[in-house]
């Protein structure tokens, strides 16, 4: 597989932007292959984010009341610890069979590495939500169907994946790297969490947009900050 | 608290205060004074090795 | 190991003195405050470690910066340096806030913007170490220290902002007051000097312990590699 990425980023066109494109590409096409093969990561993400979801059920009693103030508590909860799985998961692939190593030599801009981890493991976020989402509303009877909810997970996914790539990138490279993942990266993304959290919370109170546009606007602002961030360190960080 | 009239009596809290703030500073100087010690020895045992010409069965 | 820099001794005096200069202002100097009665003299130091702990964890994302930049491992171990009084500090901050509150506001802990940021800080650093230990290689470490410690102080400011869309009853002494705050005194000019000659202590104490730590960093880094000299010897 990673030979064949390789192949695909070496033979990319002198059109620089093209060529990096290819090369994103190509990371994102080589994740989801492997994924369509195995179907251990989204399977076990899901599986877990279900679980999670019944945990909370009979932890906090989701009855009518209760439900509507902690909706938005339980659904970004699942996602986060879901994500923290995939993200370890993907990463410690990469490093098993060394495919990393076969696309570091690819003569292509490092942070094209880094975008289509990131959006491979954005895409399996998202992924998950979008089965989490109806799921929960059938279960529960709650329309989780507007569009400006989708925006915030999409926004949130966002952040949550890039620091989460950067971090899990680290992480595998350490000697105790399972745990050490979620120890790095929660209270690096609790700003977001809090952002997420509140923003559902009030677009399921049915509260005007305009009254929570400053949530939305630190949700943008916090992935282009560490977009920004992972895009100056990423070289760093596989930098043999 | 505008109600109040005299000034409560939190002696024993400031003293509690103060006692955390500079017991934990002087923790803090107690572990490096410590740890100065404990590699100045690994430094000197890592000579006298290397003189004694030990170093084969040490190694 | 290179004997003490006269610098050095000349700096463990002048903040010595300052120190207990400093502790004189607070509790002898400055007045008792009239509302909540001595436990404010907390206040002085709180705010100081404070500040400490802040400007320790800067210099640690700028070392790391820098670090990244020339790779000489004194960038890094001035960053590791940084971080671990950072987390003292910033231990100090928190725990004399604790026992300020408890007369103050009546409860040991609340979730307050500024309690809950200064938390948070100081959990990101004790991860930042976390990462470290976790690492064997040496030049790996320092880059993954310098990427962590980056991303960790950027992320402050907006757990800040995003704690603080809640209500505070924290006090803001400096600069505009909320009424809502409970807590909150005006300085009289005497608290007023204590208060920034503190500020200017702790400043010291931060220099110097920075200095002790980044030698003993240094040390280490020599012992390291006498060990590894003997074994391939």
């Amino acid at each position: 597989m990673a030979e064949r990425a390789g192949a695909v980023l070496r033979a990319g066109s002198p059109s620089a932007l093209s060529g990096y494109l290819k090369a994103v590409g190509a990371v994102i096409w080589k994740d989801l292959t492997s994924e369509l093969r195995s179907r251990e990561l989204l399977g076990s993400m899901l599986v877990f984010a279900l679980l999670v979801i019944l945990i909370f059920n009979f932890a906090l009693e989701l009855d009518i009341r209760t439900r509507q103030s902690v909706t938005s508590g339980v659904l970004w909860v699942t996602f986060a610890f879901a994500g923290t799985l995939g993200l370890n998961r993907s990463m410690a692939v990469e490093r098993e069979r060394g495919c990393l190593d076969g696309l570091l030599l690819a003569p292509v801009d490092r942070s094209a590495l880094f975008f289509g981890k990131a959006l491979g493991n954005l895409l399996f976020m998202l992924i998950v939500a979008a089965i989490i989402l109806p799921v929960y509303s059938l279960l529960y009877n709650a329309n989780l169907f507007l569009p400006a909810l989708a925006g915030v997970i999409v926004l949130g996914s966002i952040g949550y994946a890039t620091v989460g790539t950067l971090f899990s990138a680290m992480a595998v490279q350490a000697r105790t790297r399972d745990i050490l993942l979620p120890i790095l990266l929660f209270p690096v993304v609790l700003p977001l969490l809090i952002a997420a959290v509140r923003a559902t919370d009030s677009i399921l109170l049915a509260i005007p947009l305009a009254e929570i546009r400053g949530w939305f606007n630190l949700l943008i602002v916090y992935d282009l900050l560490f977009i920004a961030v992972a895009i100056m360190t990423f070289d760093f960080v596989v930098e043999e | 608290m505008m109600l109040q009239e005299v000034t409560p009596d939190t002696f024993g809290y400031m003293l509690f205060g103060y006692g955390v703030i500079l017991g934990t500073m002087a923790l803090f100087v107690l572990s490096l004074v410590n740890r100065f010690r404990n590699l100045r020895k690994d430094l000197e045992l890592l000579e006298e090795i290397k003189h004694s010409g030990a170093k084969t069965e040490n190694s | 190991m290179q004997p003490m820099p006269k610098t050095l001794k000349i700096l463990n005096g002048v903040t010595a003195v300052l120190l207990l200069v400093a502790l004189c202002l607070v509790f002898l100097y400055a007045p008792r405050e009239a509302i909540m009665g001595d436990v404010q003299r907390v206040f002085y130091f709180h705010v100081s470690a404070g500040w400490v702990g802040g400007l320790a964890f800067l210099v640690t994302a700028v070392a790391g910066v820098i670090y990244l930049i020339r790779r000489q491992s004194r960038w890094d171990l001035l960053a590791v340096a940084s971080v671990e009084i950072g987390i003292v500090f910033t231990f100090i901050n928190i725990a004399s806030g604790s026992i300020w509150a408890r007369p103050a506001w009546n409860t040991w802990w609340t979730w307050d913007p500024r309690l809950v940021t200064a938390t948070i800080m100081e959990l990101l650093y004790v991860a930042y170490l976390m990462l470290r230990q976790g690492i064997d290689d040496p030049d790996r470490r320092a880059r993954f220290g310098s990427v962590y410690g980056l991303a960790a102080f950027l992320s402050v400011p907006i757990t800040f902002l995003s704690i603080r869309f809640f209500r505070t009853i924290h006090p803001v002494v400096i600069g505009s007051n909320d009424p809502s705050a409970q807590g909150a005194f005006d300085m009289t000019p005497r608290m007023l000097q204590a208060f920034l000659f503190s500020l200017l202590t702790f400043t010291f104490v931060y220099v110097t312990l920075v200095w002790h730590r980044v030698r003993l960093g240094r040390l280490a880094e020599q012992v390291e590699q006498r060990k590894m000299e003997m074994l391939t010897a």
